[in-house]
């Protein structure tokens, strides 16, 4: 199903964090918002998780670090059950042991808390939980930044390859360009509240525009390595 | 788990220990002559020099420190009190006596407590800086203001003399326990109030919460599963602390509206000199924390197992 | 220079620091990288003199590195500041603390070379950008001019346009006063980007020191390999033909 939003915009103690924006996503797609620190680019990927709520799509949203995303008191079986009642679906109807194999946490104790698991397989857990009930958008914030490099890629990798073939798209919110030019197919660039430019991954990198889309362009990796 | 017990149990008991060599320590080093004080309290007469040292060596006053004191923890390990020197009858009957009519009051202020400061932090916090949320702080700033003694005097003067409603002096019927409970428990509960509408206010601001509601859980739920468990660990945590701020209460309230009771039977021993029932008392107050301090630890682990697992 | 000679740091039973060496010289850049847990903070405790290690040394030209007054700079920007007080008196504590007299123009050229306009520093730490603070943080710690600076994760703060270009401050200011550097990181390619020399460690132990160019092109262990590919996987470093 193709998602769109129209004329999304914020304002925070009478400054307008977010002018109005309008995009559009299909299905299958995986769009980075990117941006720096201020650019407005999480206000963004909040307002669009909220409008498509609204509109009756279902979106999941991954946030930066488990921590906000697990209640350290609940064990892991009582959060799974409470996103599938949230869902209205009946315990145990969500195919979690395809989702935890997809994702490598098969043998992640679901009796214990979340500080019983490592930080890696929290995150995954939180993404497997994300993905009950094949939702039309998951919208990840800054996905790898609390975890470490290692995890994190596998994280991205088996999320990618789950995604391969569903029709579940992706929004991946992050400032790291260098991530998102290898996960995503288009790009939208924030700057300043304002969605400053949009286009094709390869177009963006190769020849970007505006200022915003330069200086992350120039800086996407810390140096290039011929191997 | 078997390891966490044990070393609660060990905790439990240096504690113990503790107050008892530190009770009959100072009650042994106290001011005045001791001997003379229970003379006075027994014969209430002029007294002898004779008479004194003849109650000195019947109450084993002579001994050296140790002595007495092993001579006092040994029958003690078996709950045996003794005899009090002052009375001359055993220490145990006249004890559970005043016990059976504190406990009751204590649990009443308790509960009075917590049937009015859950609901009010509940019903505060809803909109958190709104009218009631101040007038609810309010009223928990003025409840813990106010002493014990003058609250007491207030509803006796209101409820006992001006409306004639409730009797004001004495333990004879139910009714009379109403006026000292209450006395108690509006105190218990303007602590209380404040201490569960901060836990809910802070329980709220869990970074995790967002999250949840996102994932559209309602709020009600939200409230129930995730906000109330984190409210309730500063709850559980502070409401040992509240014991003896109540026993403390306890004593005054007691002797204000004649009740008797742990407090009164207090009041009179250490007036008269009764080492065996001062430190009766003592022991039985400290015992009564060691186990309220266990059963909250316990309650603690149940709630937040992070508590257990981080000492191991 | 930076000695360090079989240190051993244990905390209880576990060790959180085996067998440790290296020499880290004046002027260079040393980036040590390794998962969390792996014993960076610790290694930076024992080379401030904050810990003392259960065997070996810590030496800076022969001496304790106490007496070097080695600097450090930590990772959350904001929380390295008292929040009560201006960056300019954070800042000038080292002086104030080491009875150190300034040389004139010192505070202006070090702010210039980390681009900080002088009167930012008299705002509060909350009162600036994350940027900006960190970059008071960097300048804190050079003020006294140290011959050793620890960067504990200095960049992980920054977004990604902003993390290049406080390393190419710190980078450009190093080539000026000389000091040696040695930089904690969980990210390989700043490290393969600005290290001399890469150390990685796990679990407690140095699993491989290299030539950071070298480190990148051709990692030994197969940790290391994974290491590197997962910096190529994020995108920190990229991978050409």
């Amino acid at each position: 199903m193709t998602l769109t939003v129209t004329g999304l915009s914020a304002i925070r103690s009478g400054r307008t964090i977010l002018h109005p924006t309008s995009l559009v996503i299909h299905p299958r797609e995986r769009i980075g918002i990117v941006g720096a620190s201020g650019s407005g680019k999480s206000t963004l990927g909040h307002a669009l998780i909220d409008d498509l709520r609204q509109q009756g799509h279902s979106v999941a949203h991954v946030p930066q670090s488990p921590d906000e995303a697990l209640d350290p008191l609940r064990s892991m079986a009582f959060h799974w059950r409470e996103a599938e009642e949230a869902l209205g679906l009946q315990a145990g109807h969500a195919d979690r042991e395809g989702l935890f194999r997809a994702l490598k946490i098969e043998g992640g104790d679901l009796r214990k808390r979340p500080w019983g698991w490592s930080r890696g397989m929290q995150q995954r857990f939180v993404i497997a939980m994300a993905l009950i009930g094949a939702p039309d958008l998951i919208a990840l914030d800054e996905p790898t930044s609390a975890l470490d490099p290692v995890v994190a890629a596998a994280t991205m990798e088996l999320l990618s390859g789950f995604l391969d073939g569903k029709d579940t798209a992706m929004a991946l919110i992050t400032h790291d360009l260098g991530l998102a030019a290898l996960r995503v197919d288009r790009l939208l660039v924030m700057a300043d509240g304002h969605l400053v430019e949009e286009g094709r991954t390869e177009d963006i990198l190769e020849r970007p525009e505006t200022q915003a889309a330069k200086a992350l362009s120039a800086h996407r990796n810390w140096m290039a390595l011929p191997c | 788990m078997i390891k966490t017990a044990g070393g609660l149990l060990l905790r439990a008991l240096v504690v113990l220990s503790g107050t008892a060599i530190l009770t009959f320590a100072l009650l042994w080093n106290a001011p005045g002559d001791p001997a003379q004080a229970i003379a006075m309290a027994r014969f209430d007469a002029l007294l002898t020099d004779e008479v004194i040292d003849q109650v000195r060596a019947e109450v084993g006053l002579d001994r050296s420190f140790w002595q007495a004191f092993w001579a006092w923890l040994g029958p003690l390990l078996t709950l045996d009190f003794g005899n009090s020197a002052v009375t001359g009858r055993p220490v145990w009957p006249d004890l559970w006596a005043s016990i059976s009519y504190t406990f009751p009051l204590a649990f009443a202020a308790l509960g009075i407590g917590l049937i009015i400061s859950v609901p009010l932090a509940i019903l505060a916090t809803k909109r958190p800086g709104s009218l009631l949320d101040r007038f609810a702080v309010g009223l928990a700033s003025i409840g813990n203001a106010i002493p014990a003694y003058w609250l007491g005097l207030i509803l006796i003067l209101i409820f006992a003399v001006k409306l004639a409603w409730l009797p004001a002096l004495g333990a004879s019927t139910p009714a009379h326990a109403i006026l000292p409970a209450l006395t108690l428990g509006l105190g218990v509960a303007a602590s209380l109030t404040r201490i569960i509408r901060s836990g809910i206010l802070e329980a709220r601001g869990q970074p995790f919460l967002p999250a949840i509601r996102r994932r559209g859980v309602s709020d009600r739920s939200v409230g129930r599963d995730h906000v109330a468990p984190h409210a309730a660990i500063p709850v559980v945590t502070v409401f040992g602390l509240e014991l003896a701020f109540l026993l403390e209460g306890l004593v005054l309230v007691e002797v204000i509206f004649g009740r008797p009771g742990l407090g009164t039977f207090l009041v009179q021993a250490i007036l008269s000199r009764d080492f065996s029932h001062v430190q009766a008392v003592v022991v039985l107050t400290a015992l009564v924390f060691v186990v309220v301090n266990l059963v909250i630890d316990l309650i603690y682990r149940v709630i937040d197992p992070r508590i257990g697992e981080s000492n191991a | 220079m930076l000695t360090v000679s079989d240190l051993v740091v244990k905390r209880g039973p576990r060790v959180t620091l085996a067998d440790i060496s290296f020499t880290l010289p004046a002027g260079k850049t040393l980036a040590v990288v390794g998962e969390s847990g792996a014993g960076k903070s610790t290694l930076i405790a024992a080379i401030l003199g904050l810990l003392r290690p259960s065997s070996g040394e810590v030496t800076w030209d022969g001496a304790p590195t106490r007496d070097a007054r080695p600097a450090l700079v930590m990772q959350e920007p904001r929380a390295a500041f008292n929040p009560t007080m201006s960056l300019r008196r954070s800042i000038m504590e080292p002086v104030v603390a080491q009875n150190i007299s300034l040389a004139g123009g010192r505070l202006e050229r070090l702010c210039a070379g980390l681009e900080l306009p002088l009167d930012l520093l008299d705002r509060r730490p909350d009162q600036v950008s994350i940027g900006q603070a960190q970059r008071a943080g960097i300048l804190r710690a050079l003020i006294a001019s140290p011959p050793l600076v620890l960067f504990d994760e200095p960049l992980s703060a920054l977004d990604a346009v902003t993390q290049k270009h406080t390393a190419r401050l710190i980078a450009e200011l190093q080539a000026e006063e000389g000091f040696a550097a040695l930089i904690v990181t969980h990210d390989l390619g700043y490290a393969v980007a600005h290290g001399d020399q890469i150390a990685v460690l796990k679990s407690g132990r140095i699993e491989e020191i290299a030539d950071a160019q070298d480190f990148a092109l051709n990692p030994r262990s197969d940790y290391c390999r994974t290491l590197r590919d997962a910096a190529i996987a994020l995108g920190a470093l990229e991978a050409v033909a």
